[in-house]
């Protein structure tokens, strides 16, 4: 086989990133040009800024591939997870090779690009994403059988991560609205034949900060990272089409 | 010293976790199920919990179900044994294969969204090295949550911790163990948003802060996995357990290293070479596909070193291809659509009609912190430290040995945990509720030496030095010579990252200081992993070395490691439990040192 190195394409990307500064309280437009290669992911293009540019840019990420939610962020005004985006993906998406990259607005920023996600968790917090009282299985020892059928009613609700991509997207005001991804996260609890609880969770659900307060945009379905129709479910509770498939 | 750098406050509680993944938490709701007063506070270096590196685990979780008429815990404890290549200890064998099915029920029971039968029961599929009737057919043992088992487990655990009132600490860092009189009373911690450091003081302690993949320059592990819990026991003077057994997932994607699980392979998935050459078949002609882990990755790289990889031109690596062409629609979009979005996501193909790149990815460290079978810490002779836990990745009791087989990891998470909480809590109600007090002077020295330090080296490209340098010199194939050179390299990358000045001084939400703190764990931990692959002149499981590739029986040990002093260590060792074996039961001879064969 070949040894020598194959040629791949290169591109001259611009990033024109928000930064924040904590210490003085200051905010301004950073910009950064370096060559890219084609499957280059953002969280990439960030890290190379880090070890060849500029160490201060403050930026977060985890898993890397999509599966914990960390590295969300608005690239050009939408918000993604920087670790699933590529570079020859977002220039022909965004037909653009400038891009101007800013923290999600869900939450204070702590630096840069760095959102304090203990209080954007905060509204996740508040729809009891548990068990609140659980149905006891038939004999002990035993699972509580679910068919496959009525799991795949809301399964799909399972796979949220709490990127927060969702609730950045969502043009209801985030005072008000404890946001799509936290109603996600409430819907699971409601449809799950395991819950007993109803009364809290209909009152979570349908109360002053749940989906009354959706617009119907469907922004979240539109951006979410995982492709779950958020806006499907949270019609489904609008329409009271949750409740369980025995009862 | 820093003048801004002090220790502000002091919390006190009954259990401090350090590391909010799975096993932690597990932990945490097995003390507080059965002692609801309990004040415990969980601190995380990630955003929060749920971003642990528990949420990234795909495939399943190994549990035989007593209702199973074909399969037997039995067949569980020698897959294991088998897979450790004879180095897993059966005390702790028989203790989790036996827990396991009632760990299983524990998630069910608490709201985990398992994959169903048609009956509605738990489904179950095949898994590496799982067998039915020591070594004769696949066993059909791992219950899974789609391709996102790990995200269940991480979900149900931060959801009961959560309705359990834990106090989190999200984005903080434990850097330093407190103790008073031979026990462990707490930790120091720097809180990365204030950029403040707190002392708190507690009855007990766990560390569970997860694996050191970040040692390698390819890896499945996410970005925080930098071998902190084990830096953390190294500092205190206690030894690390076989840190040379690290294992490399077969299937990374190509780039990334993005696990693509072992799923892929139990479904049909087919390893193919540059000739379309089927090779599993020469290297494990019984198992193929499915042989462990180990045995799999070095085949693959057996398959580059001799020509037949094929080269790919966007991150000019070498690889061989996964063939998963051949199976039905309903196998991709129902069975591994998450691993099969991520060749589409991250290479820009369609695995229903193209190949897929994939090449070995650093996976898991067996070893870590040497606990009993309680998940009790364990000094260099193996007397228990009173008060301190370790459960989890970072910790090794020793359930995998040198080589773990897949889904044994995330069962070990929660059987592990619960068998500390229950330690915990008789601990908690033997021992009184005072604190004793412990300063804590090693942290505030370490963090202002970062600050002061001059020099015009980048901390991100020592760091990926160390991790080109572990990778290709301390890796899949190791040698005297190879690790050697490594060992004199870390010295003087070590030289060079305390002579590298940060270029911001502020404390809050450094990244580049806590950057600098994550290179020094990582450095300590190349070096025992390097000083003990030396060590160990046999090759054993993960651990191959090519210029002593039979395991000798004279290596019949746990390797025990400390280092107080970069680059001076002191070896001991703990002899591998052969309860099994000793007690001369039904079957004890399987649980004999057996040739490893699949």
């Amino acid at each position: 086989m070949s040894r020598e190195n194959p040629q791949t394409q290169v591109f001259m990307i611009n990033l024109k990133i928000r930064r924040f500064d904590p210490d003085e309280n200051r905010s301004w437009i950073q910009k950064y040009t370096l060559e890219a290669s084609r499957i280059m992911r953002f969280v990439d293009l960030l890290r190379k800024i880090n070890d060849e540019q500029d160490p201060t840019l403050a930026w977060v990420s985890s898993c890397e591939h999509g599966q914990c939610g960390t590295c969300s962020m608005k690239v050009n005004g939408k918000p993604l997870l920087a670790c699933e985006l590529l570079v020859e993906n977002a220039i022909y998406y965004f037909r653009t090779d400038t891009f101007y990259i800013e923290p999600l607005n869900v939450a204070p920023v702590i630096r840069d690009l760095i959102v304090d996600f203990t209080k954007a968790y905060d509204r996740v917090d508040q729809v009891k994403p548990y068990i609140i009282k659980p149905v006891l299985p038939r004999s002990e020892g035993d699972e509580f059988p679910i068919t496959p059928q009525e799991l795949e009613r809301y399964v799909n609700a399972t796979r949220c991560i709490n990127c927060f991509c969702c609730a950045a997207a969502c043009i209801s005001s985030h005072e008000t609205f404890l946001g799509p991804n936290a109603m996600l996260n409430s819907i699971v609890r409601v449809m799950d034949p395991r819950e007993q609880e109803k009364e809290q969770r209909l009152k979570i659900l349908y109360g002053y900060q749940g989906v009354c307060r959706c617009h119907s945009s469907r922004a979240c379905s539109f951006v979410c990272p995982k492709e779950i129709d958020v806006a499907h479910f949270i019609a489904l509770a609008k329409e009271g089409r949750i409740t369980k498939l025995k009862s | 010293m820093n003048k801004r750098l002090r220790i502000d406050s002091t919390l006190e509680c009954d259990l401090l976790i350090i590391g909010s993944g799975g096993a932690g938490l597990r932990c945490a709701v097995e003390v507080l199920e059965s002692r609801p007063q309990s004040r415990i506070i969980a601190i995380t270096k990630g955003l929060h919990p749920q971003k642990s590196h528990t949420s990234t685990a795909q495939g399943g979780l190994a549990a035989v179900d007593p209702k199973d008429p074909a399969d037997k815990i039995i067949y569980h404890m020698f897959d294991t044994w088998k897979g450790s290549d004879c180095t897993a200890d059966q005390n702790v064998v028989r203790k989790i294969c036996q827990a396991a099915w009632e760990q299983i029920l524990w998630l069910e029971n608490r709201g985990m969204h398992f994959s169903r039968d048609q009956t509605g029961k738990l489904s179950k599929r095949t898994f590496g090295g799982h067998t039915l009737n020591f070594g004769e057919s696949s066993a059909y043992r791992a219950v899974f949550e789609a391709d996102r088992t790990g995200k269940g487990i991480m979900d149900t655990c931060w959801g009961e911790s959560l309705k359990r009132n834990i106090s989190f600490i999200n984005q903080a860092i434990a850097v330093e163990l407190l103790f008073k009189d031979d026990q462990c009373v707490g930790c120091i911690v720097f809180k990365q948003k204030e950029g403040e450091f707190i002392r708190i003081l507690s009855r007990a302690t766990v560390l569970a802060t997860g694996g050191s993949g970040q040692v390698y320059k390819v890896t499945t592990n996410c970005r925080q996995n930098t071998g902190d819990g084990l830096a953390l026991i190294l500092q205190a003077g206690l030894p690390v357990m076989d840190p040379e057994a690290v294992q490399f997932h077969p299937t990374g994607i190509v780039g990334p290293g993005i696990l693509a699980s072992e799923t892929l392979r139990s479904v049909g998935g087919i390893l193919r070479n540059k000739d379309m050459d089927a090779f599993m078949e020469h290297y494990a002609p019984k198992m193929k596909e499915l042989a462990p882990r180990d045995l799999v990755s070095r085949a693959i790289a057996s398959e580059i070193r001799n020509g037949k990889g094929i080269l790919n031109p966007d991150h000019n690596v070498e690889h061989i291809w996964i063939d998963l062409r051949h199976l039905s629609d309903a196998v991709h979009e129902k069975q591994i659509p998450e691993v099969t979005g991520f060749f589409r996501k991250y290479l820009n193909l369609d695995p229903k009609e193209e190949l897929c790149p994939v090449h070995p990815s650093n996976h898991y460290q067996m070893g870590g912190i040497p606990t009993n079978v309680f998940g009790e810490v364990q000094d260099s002779t193996q007397k228990t430290v009173f008060g301190l836990y370790a459960v989890g990745e970072c910790a090794s009791a020793s359930f995998h040995g040198f080589n773990r087989l897949g889904t044994n990891s995330i069962l070990e998470l929660i059987t592990m945990g619960k068998f500390a909480g229950d330690r915990i809590l008789a601990y908690l109600k033997d021992t009184p509720e005072k604190f004793p007090e412990a300063e804590g002077d090693i942290s505030v020295a370490r963090f202002s030496r970062y600050l002061e330090s001059r020099g015009g080296d980048n901390i991100g490209q020592i760091r990926d030095e160390m991790r080109t340098l572990m990778t290709e010199s301390v890796g899949i194939f190791r040698t005297d010579e190879g690790i050697s050179k490594a060992i004199d390299v870390l010295k003087i990358l070590r030289h060079r990252a305390d002579h590298t000045a940060l270029s911001a001084k502020s404390l809050r939400m450094n990244q580049e200081l806590v950057q600098h703190w994550e290179l020094d764990n990582l450095l300590a931990v190349s070096m025992v992993i390097a000083q003990a692959a030396l060590y160990r002149r046999e090759s054993r499981g993960a651990h191959f070395r090519e210029d002593f590739p039979e395991r000798k029986d004279e290596f019949n040990y746990h390797t025990l490691i400390s280092m107080e002093q970069f680059g001076t260590v002191e070896f001991g060792s703990r002899d591998i439990d052969m309860s099994i074996y000793n007690e001369g039961g039904q079957f004890y001879d399987k649980f004999d040192v057996i040739e490893r064969k699949y």
